[in-house]
């Protein structure tokens, strides 16, 4: 396997961070300019300030489900398609927890979570696994009929009416004029929860080091001791697992169709591009940054699909910066 | 070099695909020849993707249409032959849809219903005028599909433009009578061909009866994940009335979106909207759908014969029935009757009975579906329906309302 050596995190080389910390400091200015713009054109300030709430909250779920697909991407160069199936079925794992036993949703997270991660272990060690350093067109295609047959499961056996699984008093935060639901607002604590832990866990501790050492290189890695194969299903299982995550906590606001993952993978493969492949912080960022172009872009041009500034952004950031915002500077 | 690899498949995945839809008759004009056994005919709507809770729903009633013609002994002037759905799954994809037009035609179907979506529509029809071979649409929100001179395009639905037209002089004549007439309505609609024009044919009619209409709000139906920002902006505009045009998640959305804000209007007003009449929106939504009213095509629960389908439905599929499947059944029963007058399996002579025939219709409407020149319903009519304790009723106008409904005019929602 001839992986390019990508970082999952920035390597602290002297200057590095300092570099990451002046670009997320431009990008923050760029943001905070556009959002003074549309304060001084837009009529009606406080439409303004729901757009930027509602991006910020967007963006912070866009992160969410981004960091599996983040992680997955940068340790083991398999393109995820399976991401939005492995979405939907925790979204119907909650589902059916709270239809059945009438549990709070945020209870079927001790479901949801380790059952994402077993299936995540299982598909990587016993199906790809078998594929790692042959051609890459050969994972990326067990990935499609992967997320093919979960869809496909949930649509022959749980039918195609949609579904709900509201948060028990979900109601609506003011902000600043504007509001906030309960249900985004914990969404987006957890998302930012998620990138503390997985972050930590990347950096702190022996496994995460493994990790980062397979990204870097995995033959290396193998030479010093590494298991590579158990650190691959490992690294896929952890990013199933965000999946799950992200999969119950988004449940509460959203409509449950097996084909609702697709909705979120779109912009997450968007945000995996622009943060960084493989870096959890960055997914985080690049999160908030097409939810809050999306929404300031619905702002400034309205009728526009929202997908067309995001693009723009997308477009623009990869030519100035083809690793991403805050990939590592090779 | 995975970059490379991965665009090489891609495009070669799109080529495939575009192999398959280019098809031509070629001079065979399929297997319609064969003079016994069960006559075919052709279903295409999206059974997965993500439209596939209606898809299933209309593919159920064609199936239901089928087994009852078939109970009651067939195609009598054919010598009782038996009819026969062959499906095609469009996926909802335009291209995917008019191969498999062209697959059902050449497996001798001599007739095809479909297809829920107007793009997915607009390419079957192009194949069905080609093979000569009749299309009679159960929704199809696009007007403009008829309006090319197919010979053999027929729809059920009213035309949306006609839905939004309507809607404005309901609502208009409801907020007088109740002693609130409306100055001002925020249109909120999805941004395809089908939201863009019931918000035309709503705001033409509103401004001739001195409506104004704005601001207009549109989104995409695919990508969108929130809609408060939206239903903000409808507030801080002061409008009375929010009307929406949109499908079934993005309308759920809207819904909560306007529980959140609380945008103190009198009403959300759906104009043939996909969502708000449907039986599991009160549920999804919750008390933020309470008091929506659509105005949308129908089925006639007044009918007897339509309430036992919606019985059978139930029965069979455990589910509620939708207007869609009721459109679907009628689209069967046409071809089926144009059958039993022709007393022929030619699709060509099929054509000509069905646009000069009439046949009792299950949906609400002012007569028989009979077809105009260009193949639409002239009898089909949208009526005005609400949501009165978590259940969809028609409240108007009088004649098809369910009894003891009435429309609640203010119903302010997020209250």
């Amino acid at each position: 396997m001839t992986a390019e050596a990508r970082p999952v995190v920035p390597e602290p080389r002297w200057g590095g961070r300092s570099l990451t910390a002046a670009r997320a400091a431009a990008v923050l200015i760029a943001l905070i300019a556009a959002v003074t713009v549309a304060y001084a054109t837009q009529g009606q300030p406080v439409v303004v300030t729901q757009a930027v709430i509602t991006g910020i909250l967007t963006g912070g779920v866009y992160g969410l489900v981004a960091m599996g697909l983040t992680l997955i991407f940068g340790v083991l160069d398999i393109v995820n398609f399976a991401h939005g199936a492995f979405l939907a079925l925790a979204m119907f794992v909650t589902f059916g927890l709270v239809a059945a036993l009438g549990v709070h949703p945020y209870a079927a997270l001790a479901v949801s979570v380790p059952l994402l991660f077993a299936l995540g272990w299982v598909l990587q060690y016993g199906l790809l696994n078998r594929a790692m350093g042959g051609p890459l067109q050969n994972q990326l295609l067990i990935t499609l009929g992967i997320s093919l047959l979960i869809e496909n499961a949930l649509l022959l056996f749980l039918g195609a009416n949609p579904r709900s699984a509201p948060l028990p008093g979900d109601r609506a935060l003011p902000v600043l004029g504007a509001v906030a639901d309960t249900s985004r607002v914990l969404a987006f604590a957890a998302a930012l929860a998620l990138a503390g832990a997985l972050w930590l866990i990347l950096t702190r501790t022996r496994v995460g080091t493994a990790i980062r050492a397979v990204a870097a290189d995995p033959r290396g890695a193998e030479h010093v001791g590494v298991d590579v194969r158990r650190i691959y299903a490992l690294t896929f299982a952890l990013g199933t697992a965000c999946a799950g995550a992200a999969g119950t906590l988004v449940a509460p606001f959203a409509t449950i169709e097996p084909t609702t993952g697709q909705l979120f993978t779109i912009v997450a493969f968007v945000v995996v591009v622009l943060g960084g492949m493989g870096n959890v912080p960055g997914a985080l960022a690049g999160g908030l940054v097409i939810g809050l172009t999306e929404q300031l872009g619905g702002v400034f041009l309205p009728g526009q699909s929202p997908m067309l500034p995001v693009f723009v952004v997308f477009v623009l950031a990869l030519f100035l910066r083809p690793q991403g915002l805050f990939g590592g500077n090779g | 070099m995975t970059k490379t690899w991965i665009i090489a498949l891609a495009a070669s995945v799109t080529l495939a695909l575009a192999g398959c839809g280019g098809s031509a008759p070629g001079g065979t004009s399929g297997g319609a020849g064969a003079q016994t056994g069960p006559i075919k005919i052709g279903s295409l709507h999206p059974l997965s993707g993500s439209s596939a809770a209606d898809g299933q729903q209309l593919e159920n009633g064609a199936k239901l249409a089928v087994e009852a013609i078939n109970a009651a002994g067939g195609v009598k002037s054919l010598g009782g032959a038996k009819l026969e759905l062959t499906s095609g799954d469009t996926q909802g994809k335009p291209n995917i849809g008019q191969s498999e037009a062209q697959r059902l035609i050449q497996d001798g179907a001599v007739a095809i219903v479909g297809t829920y979506m107007s793009a997915v529509s607009a390419n079957v029809a192009s194949v069905a005028e080609r093979n000569q071979v009749p299309f009679v649409m159960d929704i199809t929100g696009d007007d403009a599909i008829l309006s090319h001179g197919y010979k053999y395009s027929f729809r059920l639905q009213p035309p949306t433009m006609r839905i939004g037209a309507e809607s404005a002089r309901h609502l208009a004549e409801l907020s007088e009578q109740q002693g609130k007439p409306v100055k001002k309505v925020a249109y909120l609609h999805e941004q395809s061909a089908y939201g863009t024009s019931a918000m035309t044919g709503f705001r033409e009619e509103a401004e001739r009866l001195g409506i104004t209409v704005d601001p207009v709000i549109s989104y995409d139906p695919v990508g969108v994940s929130d809609l408060t920002t939206q239903i903000t902006q409808v507030k801080a505009s002061g409008a009375d009335v929010l009307a929406v045009t949109g499908y079934y998640r993005d309308g759920v959305l809207a819904a909560k979106a306007v529980g959140s804000v609380k945008p103190g209007l009198d009403a959300v007003y759906g104009v043939a909207d996909g969502a708000f009449d449907l039986p599991q929106f009160p549920k999804d939504a919750g008390a933020a759908g309470e008091g929506f009213f659509d105005v949308n095509y129908r089925l006639d629960l007044n009918n007897p014969e339509t309430k036992r389908l919606a019985d059978t439905y139930k029965q069979r599929f455990g589910d509620e029935i939708r207007t869609g499947a009721v459109l679907a059944y009628d689209a069967v029963r046409t071809i089926a009757t144009g059958l039993e007058k022709s007393g022929s399996r030619d699709p060509k002579k099929l054509r000509d009975v069905i646009s000069s025939g009439s046949l009792p219709s299950m949906l609400v409407g002012k007569g028989p579906v009979k077809f105009d020149a260009t193949g639409q319903n002239v009898n089909a009519i949208p009526v005005m329906m609400q949501v009165h304790d978590g259940a969809v009723q028609v409240v108007h106008p009088k004649e098809h309302a369910e009894p003891e409904a009435r429309p609640d005019y203010p119903a302010a929602p997020g209250s």
